[in-house]
């Protein structure tokens, strides 16, 4: 009975899933995305070099406008590997706290949420690095996590990802330096913290694409 | 420092920093607290849960020790992801880029606390303009701390539709907190070069529609004897020290946007909403209730409010100031010295240090499975308490 009133309940509030990624971002935030620009800029994590910018050490802190200005544009993240053909049907993530602020986490959860709902793309959060395909890193190096971090990788089966999820997972960002288990990192998904929207994006493309 | 006194002890107990016990109107010195050690008796196991494991969001290990089904004593060590924070030395607007990541899903929390705080150190008279836009920004973070926390709570009793709803509202009310301020947790928002926000027309429609929503979820919660039960006589606790949330769910009328001066709340008439019950349930009915009440206060600042950021540059000298607000999960103390223009000392007393000790307090007698409805009625973050500053 009670499930069926819940059901019920949950009809009434129609769908509410996005498109995304086959269709455009519906509500994408200004910070942080792609940002355009030229000139020098005073950047505190050195994110602007020579005219460049370096999205895994942008804290979007928006220091460098109006010589930078951002776009809306959520790809901010890169991959130099794809999973292998066997992992592209269901993508099971495994998360690691390094030492974030919660805000990467937090992100991270949202893809769960409604408007993104990952599962619908074959993507879940497994509680144990036995059931997972790939590490989801975030946070800064923290002495008490490197250990636990590299038990988790151990653990598990082959083949195996790792993810650095957020700028201080890239690059340390503002806080500190990166994990150490990030200089494996075949994606990097940019941000402080990325948000939900790249976050999928990575991660379908990660698992090569959507089957 | 204009608030607070640095004499023995007076009002109420908020907690410690690593020079200071804070209480609501003073500072005294700090106090020593021994450590706490868990040990199993014959016929019981310590069961280690964590630091790292799918079920927490953040990292912690928890020991608990039981005998079976019941739990004997729960010890909650937030310090394998303990962050060294170096801001001491640092000039004012490098600070904060810290500062807003002490706790990002409560940023705004410390931007206010850190922002008061130095214009009590440095400034002759509070900026009003600044504290409508702080208080703006945390009654959103409010709102969507609750939300959290209410989803949080549905997803251990396997309620799925609610747990959806709930995550799809918190969705919304991030992405209005990004339609206004440019960024989901109100970083860069006090930037000197960019500190632009948008109030547009839709605000109000799309808060409106939020809270109508929330309100057709929050009370078909209250309604479900199932939901209800696992969260009636979970966590029991009444201590004169809660803070926040969990000092209003057991009676205690506690709460920094009416009995600290630090932000300016006289003008939104707000009542604390009180419960009785000490336990999970209460905590969740608090949290729901004061949800209506910060979008009052929302509502009437976007209406009729002058908002204005921060002018972080604009500060300069040598002094020294303190400040405590209302988090979602109850007081953040911050305790500021600069000298020309640079940080010389700056400690936090946070709520979620108070709420972990509660947490370990309220589970004994407890059995297993209320663990996790008991952990999430709390609202502990773990970045705010395993942190440390330097
Ligand atoms: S927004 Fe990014 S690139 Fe611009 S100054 Fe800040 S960190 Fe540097
Ligand atoms: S990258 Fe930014 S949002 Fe993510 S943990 Fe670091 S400071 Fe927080």
């Amino acid at each position: 009975m009670r499930n069926s009133i819940w059901f019920l309940k949950g009809l009434r509030n129609g769908k509410k899933t996005e498109r995304f990624p086959a269709a455009d971002p519906g509500e994408p935030p200004l910070w942080p995305s792609v940002l355009e620009g030229k000139g020098e800029a005073a950047c505190p994590t050195n994110a602007l070099e020579s005219g460049e910018w370096n999205a895994g050490k942008c804290i979007a802190c928006r220091r460098c406008v109006p010589q930078y200005l951002p776009t809306g544009n959520q790809k901010t993240y890169s991959l130099s590997q794809v999973a292998p053909r066997l992992l592209s049907r269901s993508f099971y993530l495994y998360q690691v706290d390094s030492g974030t602020c919660g805000a990467c986490n937090a992100e991270l959860l949202s893809i769960l949420s409604p408007q993104y709902d990952a599962s619908r793309l074959n993507i879940f959060l497994t509680n144990t690095p036995r059931h997972a395909d790939a590490l989801i890193l975030m946070g800064v190096y923290t002495e008490g996590m490197d250990e636990v971090i590299s038990k988790a990788y151990e653990a598990m089966p082959d083949p195996k990802l790792i993810i650095a999820l957020g700028t201080c997972a890239i690059s340390g960002g503002v806080i500190g330096k990166a994990p150490v288990l990030s200089s494996k990192a075949v994606v990097e998904i940019q941000g402080c913290p990325p948000s939900p929207y790249t976050i999928l994006e990575a991660i379908v493309e990660a698992k090569g694409g959507v089957k | 420092m204009r608030y607070y006194k640095t004499t023995r002890g007076n009002g109420r107990y908020i907690g410690r920093t690593a020079s200071f016990t804070v209480y609501s109107d003073s500072l005294d010195s700090p106090i020593t607290v021994g450590e706490r050690v868990t040990e199993a008796a014959p016929g019981e196991l310590v069961f280690n849960y964590g630091p790292s494991t799918g079920g927490m969001v953040e990292s912690a290990r928890i020991a608990i020790t039981t005998p079976g089904e019941i739990i004997r004593s729960i010890r909650v060590d937030p310090t394998y992801k303990m962050r060294k924070l170096k801001i001491t030395g640092l000039a004012l607007d490098d600070a904060f880029l810290q500062i807003e990541r002490i706790n990002g899903y409560h940023s705004s929390s410390y931007q206010a606390a850190f922002l008061k705080a130095a214009e009590d150190a440095l400034l002759p008279d509070p900026n009003q303009s600044l504290d409508e836009m702080l208080v703006l920004q945390m009654e959103l973070e409010r709102i969507r701390s609750h939300m959290n926390v209410m989803e949080r709570l549905c997803e251990p009793a396997g309620f799925g539709v609610p747990y959806h709803q709930a995550a799809q509202l918190r969705e919304e009310v991030s992405r209005l907190i990004s339609s206004i301020f440019g960024h989901r947790y109100f970083f860069g928002v006090h930037s000197a070069s960019h500190s632009t926000v948008n109030f547009n027309t839709g605000i109000l429609k799309q808060s409106g529609d939020i809270e109508r929503r929330f309100s057709a979820l929050f009370e078909s919660l209250q309604d479900s004897k199932i939901f209800v039960n696992r969260l009636q006589n979970t966590g029991k606790i009444d201590k004169h020290w809660l803070v926040g949330p969990a000092a209003r769910a057991a009676g205690y009328r506690y709460d920094a946007r009416i009995d600290s001066p630090s932000l300016d709340y006289r003008k939104y008439g707000l009542t604390p909403y009180i419960e009785e019950g000490r336990d999970a349930f209460a905590r969740f009915l608090v949290r729901g209730n004061e949800i209506y009440s910060s979008f009052a206060i929302v509502n009437s600042i976007i209406t009729d409010g002058s908002p204005e950021c921060a002018k972080i540059s604009d500060m300069h000298g040598s002094g020294t100031g303190a400040s405590r607000v209302e988090s979602p999960q109850g007081d953040l103390f911050c305790y500021l010295s600069l000298k020309n223009d640079k940080v010389e000392k700056i400690e936090f007393c946070s709520p979620s240090t108070s709420n972990i000790i509660a947490f370990e307090q309220s589970m004994p007698g407890n059995v297993f499975t209320d663990f996790h409805f008991n952990w999430e009625s709390f609202g502990i973050w773990i970045s705010e308490a395993g942190v440390s500053i330097e």
